[in-house]
């Protein structure tokens, strides 16, 4: 255990040296923000923008807070993921190809603790920063738009974590076995893409599926309860991570 | 553009946008190799924002 924390210290000290405990929590805090002021200045936008004839009326409703902040949660499943993604993907694989896995591997040291120690400081890194960022976001939607309760926010925030978890765990599995770094964003990047998109388009047959946990987040901040299915994604995508941390942190033929 | 912008608003944005390049311009002082010619890191950084430190920190760090 004591072996353990000194690995963990070790990923944080890492994450420290390049920066990414600064920037992956700035950037979310970005998108965060970014989304409740150009819902709040879209008409202007439009009007500014558009070379519509003098006088023609757009009439836009503006959005209640629920949407605006399920807008970032989308926001956050693009563009958050492919930088979660991006930032991780050389998790173990970089490290393979520098001769630092060898090194660290050489010492008294399990190579499940090694993974678990990375795979948890790459989850406690992302969830801060979503955390950080739906802040953020929660923050300007009440000031810009109206008011909204923060339990809905913690409550939303955590479901959608789950999948965010999900998606992290399948990076790392495929950066202990990939040579290169670029197929393991590719992969992950891949398999979120058509597990989003096949959820939306057979639904009755995806109540399983891990992406329904961004639909109930979302529905969570938009009508502030739960919609559709929530404890079958949550069961089969808990079993699916442990499954694939397991099978991460018991590769050994890999070396 | 007649609209007013609230800066008040906008401010936290430009101080991320400026934490984002101040701490990748940092980084490239101080690293000797980068993926590419360093000073097209620095133009990059400097002139695309946002996007250009995050490239950086992805793609533009040599990994030793």
């Amino acid at each position: 255990m004591k072996k353990w924390f000194v690995l963990h210290r070790k990923e944080w000290l890492e994450m420290t040296r390049n920066y990414k405990v600064i920037w992956i929590p700035l950037i979310f805090v970005l998108f965060g923000l970014m989304q409740p002021i150009t819902s709040y200045y879209m008409p202007e936008i439009l009007k500014n923008a558009s070379n519509l004839p003098e006088g023609s009326v757009i009439e836009i409703p503006m959005p209640t807070s629920g949407e605006v902040l399920a807008q970032t949660l989308g926001q956050f499943n693009q563009m958050g993921i492919l930088v979660l993604v991006l930032a991780f993907m050389g998790i173990v694989s970089s490290e393979r190809k520098s001769g630092m896995l060898k090194a660290i591997l050489v010492k008294p040291v399990r190579f499940s603790s090694y993974i678990t120690a990375k795979w948890m400081s790459a989850v406690l890194l992302s969830v801060g920063a979503i955390f950080l960022g739906m802040l953020a976001s929660w923050y300007y939607t009440v000031l810009l738009i109206g008011d909204y309760p923060f339990m809905n926010i913690v409550k939303g925030t955590s479901l959608y974590l789950i999948w965010i978890m999900f998606l992290l765990t399948f990076t790392v599995f495929l950066s202990t076995f990939l040579k290169s770094s670029g197929f393991v964003a590719a992969f992950t990047l891949l398999l979120s893409i058509l597990l989003t998109l096949l959820t939306s388009l057979f639904e009755k047959y995806m109540e399983w599926s891990p992406a329904q946990l961004t639909n109930a987040a979302a529905s969570l901040f938009i009508s502030g309860k739960l919609e559709g299915p929530l404890m079958l994604p949550l069961i089969t995508t808990v079993i699916l991570t442990a499954l694939i941390l397991y099978l991460a942190a018991t590769r050994k033929s890999s070396l | 553009m007649n609209f007013e912008i609230n800066w008040a608003l906008v401010a936290p944005l430009l101080v991320i946008q400026a934490i984002l390049m101040i701490i990748a311009l940092f980084d490239l002082t101080k690293t000797e190799k980068t993926n590419g010619p360093k000073w097209m890191w620095v133009l990059i950084v400097i002139f695309i924002n946002t996007l250009g430190p995050i490239l950086y920190f992805i793609i533009g760090k040599k990994h030793s």
